[in-house]
């Protein structure tokens, strides 16, 4: 059996191959080669395709470079979404590598938030484990955490540094040993054919009469449909990075350790594969 | 009183899931649209910031000025619940009326001097693009997690005073301002009456 800790090391190091094509309708001074980079499911696009840019830019005059934009079959890419998500939402059942097209005019803003700096996805990044926090102890432990240990999470995500990040992200794991648990579970549930972006909704760890609440009570309450029925046909697949996790599994295990380096647990909803 | 908010309700019929809307038609200061779409640098939107400790303008600037912030701008405004926070959140995003959406360069230019320089310096008070949660399309927001610093002294001060009050339209005459939309004071009148019974 594995350990809990290396879980944790599984989920932060997992990586997607990646294979980034510039759109066709960008002009070139000549023809521009494909890039092919490791992306790290746990980080956000914009943080870690600084050399995606640079590889383009090479071919390219500086007027017709704005705004870097990714786009999977027609799909402009929420850069706030963690890579994970993205992926498994939209291609996990497909061949490797993830094939992303490159844009850089003609940015859709009726679609995607703008990412002019870094700062941006620090505030967005800041943002969600604030919001988890006031779901999981009211906001106590993030507001006790000082400015330099904000920075050190941003800073370990920034940076691929594991210890660093956890150092700090275990104490907003810790919870009141008579609680059992977290207040409320901060997760997201995501489903690209939904008209909503994302269901979240106020869920306990631990159940009245004590007992843990498990994957499949979040889905029997959340998303019922998800759950299969007797007859055994599956519809959908409950993914989170890139796994099936078994719908017994306790969701405070879940929340502990397959969360996102923003504190939730982004779950993708998908069909099943019907082979 | 005359209320021109509309209540939209998202997901299915009957669902508790649902958010506040306002459409409000004002005038303004908007850019000419740079031709790729980008936006500005995050040092510029500090600079904007900067600019209005410069002093008012005066005279014949006023003339050019006026010229300059006609613009007509659409305004439109969700009050949402944060559950997550238990507290109102106000998201809302403006355009020109050809359609076109106003960048935050825009809309910092648009929101009242002695508010921005607040905005500006204090982070978690602070407006930033975030995805609406029921349309999924890009807003702007208050963070609302700095809310009870500001409402708990407006609450206590009700509860002494034994009045009546309506949380959503205190919280929304403090945040409206901020960002353009004016709070009739009708509002306040129909809302916060004084009781006649006794403390409890």
């Amino acid at each position: 059996m594995a350990d809990d800790k290396d879980v944790l090391r599984d989920v932060w190091f997992g990586r997607i191959p990646t294979c980034f094509t510039l759109y066709q309708d960008e002009i070139t001074e000549r023809e521009a080669e494909p890039f092919y980079l490791l992306l790290p499911r746990v980080s956000y696009l914009p943080l870690v395709t600084d050399k995606v840019r640079k590889h383009f830019q090479k071919v390219m005059k500086p007027d017709d470079v704005g705004e870097m934009w990714f786009e999977y079959e027609g799909t402009p890419l929420k850069w706030h979404y963690p890579i994970g998500l993205l992926f498994d939402l939209y291609a996990s059942n497909t061949t490797l590598p993830w094939s992303i097209f490159v844009h850089f005019k003609n940015f859709p803003q009726q679609d995607l938030l703008h990412c002019p700096s870094n700062s941006v996805i620090e505030a967005h990044f800041m943002s969600s484990i604030k919001e988890a926090d006031a779901l999981k102890h009211k906001g106590a432990v993030v507001n006790e955490m000082q400015k330099k240990d904000h920075k050190q999470l941003w800073m370990g995500l920034q940076n691929d540094k594991f210890d660093q990040f956890w150092a700090m992200n275990r104490k907003l794991m810790e919870y009141p040993t008579e609680e059992g648990g977290f207040r409320y579970i901060p997760f997201r549930i995501y489903q690209v054919t939904s008209n909503r972006p994302f269901i979240q909704k106020l869920f306990r760890p631990v159940a009245s009469d004590g007992c843990p609440h498990t994957l499949g009570d979040l889905l029997k309450e959340v998303f019922p449909a998800a759950i299969p029925q007797n007859d055994g046909q599956k519809k959908y697949q409950v993914m989170i990075h890139g796994i099936e996790p078994m719908l017994e599994t306790p969701i405070q295990w879940l929340s502990e350790h397959l969360s996102y380096p923003d504190n939730f647990l982004h779950i993708s909803i998908i069909p099943a594969p019907s082979d | 009183m005359r209320c021109t908010w509309m209540r939209k309700v998202s997901g299915s019929a009957g669902s508790a899931d649902g958010y506040m809307k306002k459409t409000v038609l004002g005038r303004g200061k908007i850019n000419t649209p740079s031709l790729d779409g980008s936006c500005k640098s995050e040092e510029d939107v500090c600079a904007l910031g900067k600019e209005t400790q410069e002093g008012a303008p005066d005279g014949s600037e006023w003339e050019a000025l006026d010229a300059e912030w006609s613009a007509a701008i659409r305004y439109e405004y969700h009050v949402l619940y944060s559950s997550s926070y238990q507290t109102p959140v106000l998201y809302f995003r403006a355009s020109a009326l050809d359609g076109r959406p106003l960048s935050l360069e825009e809309m910092w230019d648009n929101v009242h001097p002695s508010y921005r320089r607040r905005l500006l310096h204090s982070p978690w008070d602070t407006i930033t693009q975030q995805e609406h949660p029921c349309l999924g399309q890009p807003f702007f927001v208050l963070h609302p997690c700095r809310t009870w610093d500001f409402m708990s002294p407006i609450l206590e001060a009700a509860q002494n005073e034994c009045r009546k009050l309506n949380y959503i339209v205190s919280w929304l005459s403090v945040v409206g301002p901020m960002v353009g939309l004016e709070i009739p004071l009708s509002y306040a009148t129909v809302a916060s009456k004084p009781e006649r019974t006794a403390a409890r």
